[in-house]
């Protein structure tokens, strides 16, 4: 059905289709052509005609002309003649006009040849310029060259410069470490010289009694033999006072003796003890100016040479680092302090009359600094990093020297040996590493069992305080723990006291106390209402001499504690705005420096 | 391939051509002998609008004084120029040999057969008049109400420039119905017949019976003009031309409305008495 009507459908439309198709052939097709011609002949046509036309017009015109003449040949020469001379007048006309013409374009011609020389001119003009411009280049040219030789010279002169100083540089620390040398020497000689002229003091001591003695045993001859001598009783006023005399001196000569002895003891004693005062007076003072004092002289002079002040005024406080400060610690000579930060970086500062200048910052590590220690000689610092490294910056140049890795966490503790040659790190590892400067190689790894927060190295023990709560010994030729102590709370600092003989240790119950490392027993227990760890990592240290020790707290006051008497000696508050993560005292005693959680850092003194 | 077709189909109707000789009425005062101007006259514009040429042609042989409005005649019949030329030529000369000679004249103009035609615009007013009694038919007059005056001036540009893709962009929208009607409202037609008194016959025819059913060429001639029938045994007595054709009876109107339509969009059917040589 619907196959039908679609044919259906299809054969009236094409019917229509070709219908229109046949009907354009018919009309349109046939036609277009013929008509589109017939419509241009036409056109030719009415061109044609035009043309025609106006030709048709001048023959009448030439017509009418001949029309014109009468019959007769004098008119028709006359004519002739009249024609002629109108030609004549337009050919002169015309000529005319042409000169008129060829005086214009002559002129025309003249103006151009002006033109083309003004041209020429110009170009001439152009080209000096454009040699006059080469000859400019080829001088700028010929200077930039010599300004750049002038700048290789000047390059290799500073070069020459920068050379020689780093071979005065080198100079200098080689006879910087002859002065350290020497100084250690002077004060060995110092010390020999103080011993023997004690010694001979003693035997002048010796040799002035020996003498005394001597004298009043012949005092005592002469007194005898006088006694025997018989006495001439005769004479009156003499005779009176000689016996009184006499008898007073035999009969009791202790007194006598004691008088005579007392002053001769003070005359002889006198000389010795003035030398003795004199040597140590200039012995301390040059250890308070010496630059580098060997840990070992430290000890045998400590005594003798560190006037501790006990700090009571804040002298300088300032911006120490970009948010917190970790790890604060002086160098040997006291002159230079390096303070450590969450910033990465390493601060030095130089200490100038009760103010702290920076002096140079040692980059390198790429996390939070956790503790800074220089070597005995103050040419090294070394500075453990958040970064599961530790790294030595040589302190006069500023240049990283040595970064140790290899730990797994972050190293909480870094401190040099004794010797200076060797490094011993603690970590979050919970490993202790021993490293070897000089081959800079992991000498030893030590399981410690705990994370390691600090470490203090006498001659051959390692102590290291961990967050299980217990302090380790260890042999470091031996690896293994020599013996253990436990505190109450997390042990989070260590320090020595100058002889070795005591650890100072803190622990998070709030606790400082000081054990007595040939005993291995804690001595004293220091504690003090409002004193709070801050942190796993807080600090605290003794004074040069051991006689006191210093601690900050939570809050941000700094404790200062006198050893001999066990009692709080002074509170210092108000200077710091946050937890205190550190303490160092400076090894001339004068200077204490805090530093805290925030970026700030204290100086003080009792200045 | 459908769509193609109707396509060619409006463009076939579109430029649709007449060839036309047009010949200088012999009283006419002449300065010269005018020649014939030949022309192809498009079908669904209108003579008056396409004739510029021809009276140019005539202007160079006559003089400015001796010419008035001029108009045209065929045979002795004056062709009304507000008819399509498609629709004058199928309706007079359909079966004469061609070109198809048109008589110039201007002078005497029949006031009692002809309006005058001073200028486009007034061509322009009659083409859109119708238009919109188309629509009025087909949509109520919706759509031609809806456009703007630009649109409109579209439709007109473009029949005048004889641009189809111009005029039919508009005119498409002219041609769109619900479909769930199937077509137009009425569909808008036209018969015309030479030898009648009435110009031509136009009513009210819908494009779908109330079955729905199509109705077709032959269902609208048998309801408005029977007598263009020829019953199977009979002779042929009339020819029902559009646009130069005869389309099968069985075409459906609302189909020959959209495709076969004028420009003016009304369907004009000449129904012209069958040749008898």
């Amino acid at each position: 059905m619907s196959g039908v009507r679609f044919r259906a459908e299809c054969s009236w439309k094409r019917h229509i289709a070709e219908q229109l198709k046949h009907r354009d052939r018919v009309q349109r097709q046939a036609f277009e052509e013929i008509i589109q011609q017939y419509n241009r002949l036409l056109e030719k046509a009415d061109l044609q005609a035009v043309l025609a036309e106006r030709r048709q017009t001048e023959k009448y015109d030439i017509q009418n002309r001949h029309d014109l003449s009468p019959g007769a040949d004098g008119g028709r020469s006359e004519t002739l003649v009249q024609e002629m001379s109108q030609i004549r007048i337009k050919h002169q006309e015309e000529l005319t006009e042409l000169h008129k013409k060829r005086g214009e374009l002559a002129q025309n011609v003249i103006e151009l040849n002006n033109q083309m020389q003004q041209k020429d001119k110009e170009i001439q003009a152009n080209e000096a310029k454009m040699l006059e411009y080469q000859q400019q280049i080829a001088q700028l040219e010929g200077e930039c060259r010599e300004l750049r030789s002038s700048l290789q010279d000047l390059e290799r002169a500073n070069q020459t410069l920068k050379d020689e100083y780093d071979a005065l540089q080198i100079t200098f620390s080689a006879l910087e470490e002859k002065l350290r040398r020497t100084t250690e020497e002077n004060q060995e000689l110092i010390s020999r010289w103080m011993a023997e002229k004690a010694q001979e003091a003693n035997r002048l001591n010796a040799e002035n009694e020996k003498d005394c003695r001597r004298r009043q045993a012949k005092l005592q001859k002469e007194l005898a033999e006088a006694a025997k001598e018989p006495l001439p009783i005769d004479q009156d006023d003499d005779i009176e006072v000689l016996p009184e005399e006499a008898a007073e001196q035999a009969g009791d000569t202790s007194p006598t003796r004691g008088a005579c002895r007392t002053p001769s003891k003070r005359n002889s004693q006198q000389p010795p003890g003035g030398l003795l005062d004199s040597i140590s007076n200039i012995f301390g003072r040059r250890s308070l100016n010496s630059f580098g004092s060997s840990p070992e002289n430290a000890e045998a002079h400590t005594g003798v040479c560190v006037e501790v002040r006990v700090p009571t005024t804040p002298l300088h406080v300032f911006d120490a680092h970009d948010g917190e400060v970790n790890a604060v610690r002086f160098s040997p000579g006291s002159r230079l302090m390096a303070t450590g930060g969450m910033d990465r970086k390493v601060k030095l500062w130089e200490v100038i009359s009760g103010h702290c200048e920076l002096k140079g910052t040692l980059t390198g590590s790429n996390a939070g600094i956790t503790s800074i220690e220089f070597d005995s000689a103050g040419s090294y610092l070394l500075a453990a990093s958040n970064d599961f490294a530790s790294r030595i910056w040589t302190v006069d140049d500023q240049r990283l020297r040595h970064t140790l890795t290899g730990h797994s966490g972050k190293v909480l503790s870094a401190r040099f040996l004794l010797d200076n040659a060797r490094i011993v790190s603690g970590s979050y590892d919970r490993t202790l590493k021993l490293w070897d400067l000089r081959s800079k190689v992991c000498i030893k790894t030590v399981f410690a069992g705990s994370s390691c927060n600090d470490i203090v190295c006498t001659e051959q023990c390692v102590m290291s305080g961990h967050f299980d709560k217990k302090v380790r010994y260890w042999d470091i030729r031996a690896e293994s723990i020599v013996r253990e102590l436990e505190l109450h709370g997390r042990v989070t600092s260590l320090d020595l006291n100058a002889e070795r003989t005591e650890l100072l240790a803190c622990s998070r119950d709030d606790l400082i106390k000081i054990i007595d490392l040939r005993t291995n027993a804690v001595r004293q227990t220091f504690s003090v209402q409002g004193f709070k760890c801050g942190s796993d990592w807080t600090r605290v240290t003794f004074s040069p001499d051991g006689s006191y020790i210093a601690a900050g707290s939570a809050d941000g006051t700094l404790y200062v504690w006198n050893v001999l008497t066990g009692k709080l000696d002074r509170t210092l508050g108000k200077h710091h705005s946050s937890t205190i993560n550190a303490v160092a005292w400076s090894p001339s005693g004068t200077y204490v420096v805090s530093v805290e959680k925030g970026s700030k850092a204290v100086l003080w003194s009792d200045l | 391939k459908r769509m193609a077709d109707d396509k060619d189909v409006l463009r076939d109707v579109w430029y649709g051509r007449i060839p036309t000789c047009f010949t200088l009425y012999q009283d006419e005062i002449t300065e010269r002998e005018a020649e014939p101007y030949y022309l192809l006259l498009p079908r669904v514009s209108y003579i008056t609008l396409v004739t510029d040429k021809v009276k140019k042609h005539f202007q160079k042989v006559m003089k400015q004084e001796d010419m008035e409005e001029m108009w045209f005649e065929y045979e002795g019949t004056p062709l009304k120029w507000h008819y399509p030329i498609g629709l004058l030529f199928d309706l007079h000369a359909s079966n004469v040999a061609l070109p198809w000679s048109i008589t110039v004249h201007f002078k005497n103009f029949p006031e009692r057969d002809l309006l005058h035609c001073p200028s486009n615009s007034l061509i322009e007013a009659h083409f859109m008049s119708t238009i919109k009694e188309a629509d009025t038919l087909k949509h109520k007059g919706q759509v031609i109400n809806d456009m703007q005056k630009k649109d409109h001036k579209q439709l007109w540009m473009g029949l005048q420039n004889d641009k189809f893709d111009q005029f039919w962009a508009m005119n498409r929208k002219l041609m769109e119905y619900p479909t769930e009607e199937g077509g137009f409202r009425y569909i808008p037609f036209r018969i015309y017949q030479t030898m009648s008194d009435r110009p031509f016959i136009q009513k009210l025819f819908r494009p779908v019976t109330a079955e729905g059913q199509s109705h077709t060429l032959g269902d609208l001639l048998k309801e408005v003009f029977p007598a263009a029938i020829t019953n199977d045994d009979d002779q042929k007595k009339y020819q029902v031309v559009i646009h130069g054709i005869e389309p099968m009876l069985e075409t459906p109107v609302q189909w020959l409305s959209e495709h076969l339509s004028y420009p003016d969009n009304f369907l004009h059917i000449s129904v012209i008495p069958t040749p008898t040589d």
